[in-house]
């Protein structure tokens, strides 16, 4: 899908949803959702946590159903360890990429919740109602993110 | 009717995310490596577009359905740098941000599963550490947490 269309369908997704749910945009407090269904103390017993759970896990599991429906009209849905670019440099057995993932997974979770919000949440949604903390986070996770892969495709693993 | 709009709105948001590259891993290092801006494009294009439309929907005051509408700003704290710079790297190692996770778990990418995995781990955590990082870094209140998104 060419960027333009992604962008605009994107924007218009996030006006939809404050349209008609009165909820920003916002994935990676979902984390805290799911946890708060196993955890009911503490940082995960916060009353708008449970509130958001309501429109939130529904939105997560639109994310999945997305996901499928996108691999069946692209040649079919199949479980798959393929993982581009880091095959061709790295090629880790299935057990190596499960440690991986879990390792970056962390960060992910870890700091989206210590930011406040991931690229969705301060990249599209702060970002479009100009809130300078987005527009703080963003340029911090883009930072990490760059020196991390430059690092690792230009210094690590070459 | 909450769930329903939600869950249709995540669908289409899935959809475009796995079609438009922002859910693959390649897309994302070549992005970071300045070797291909689709990403850029779409992030740059959806922000371009979004500060008119969400101007426009907050001027009415009232969802679609009549309800109340109410935008509440994100707190600003020192965690806006420490957890977007440590986000950044695990964007960066596992090649997904928290939507594409979910979108590469409907994919079929069997990995994205430890990749929540770990988020779920890293937010526990960080549930557990709050109020020891709450004072250095500034962080508001347990109750109103650092920003929901």
């Amino acid at each position: 899908m060419p960027w333009a269309m992604a962008g605009m369908a994107i924007a218009a997704i996030t006006a939809l949803l404050l349209l008609f749910q009165n909820r920003r945009l916002g994935i990676s407090t979902g984390f805290e959702d799911v946890c708060s269904l196993a955890s009911r103390t503490g940082y995960f017993s916060r009353a708008s946590l449970r509130d958001g759970r309501r429109w939130r896990l529904p939105f997560i599991g639109g994310l999945v159903l997305g996901g499928v429906i996108a691999a069946i009209s692209t040649g079919g849905w199949q479980p798959t360890w393929a993982l581009g670019m880091l095959d061709d440099t790295l090629a880790l057995e299935p057990a190596g990429k499960l440690a991986w993932m879990f390792a970056g997974g962390l960060f992910i979770g870890f700091g989206t919740r210590l930011g406040g919000g991931c690229t969705s949440g301060h990249g599209i949604f702060g970002l479009s109602n100009l809130e300078w903390p987005s527009l703080v986070t963003t340029i911090c996770f883009m930072v990490g993110g760059l020196i991390t892969t430059q690092l690792l495709y230009r210094v690590v693993l070459p | 009717m909450t769930a329903l709009v939600s869950l249709i709105l995540g669908t289409a948001f899935g959809f475009v995310l796995s079609r438009s590259g922002a859910a693959d891993y390649t897309y994302i290092q070549q992005m970071f490596l300045f070797e291909n801006f689709q990403l850029y494009g779409i992030i740059g294009t959806a922000v371009a577009l979004g500060v008119p439309l969400l101007w426009l929907v907050k001027r009415r005051r009232r969802t679609l359905f009549g309800t109340p509408l109410h935008v509440e700003a994100k707190p600003a704290h020192r965690g806006n740098i420490v957890g977007g710079l440590l986000f950044g790297v695990g964007w960066s190692i596992c090649g997904m941000c928290p939507g594409p996770i979910f979108v590469n778990i409907g994919e079929g990418k069997v990995y994205a599963l430890a990749a929540l995995a770990g988020a779920l781990v890293g937010t526990a955590l960080f549930g557990r550490l709050y109020t020891t990082l709450e004072r250095p870094l500034r962080l508001p209140p347990m109750q109103t947490g650092t920003g929901e998104g």
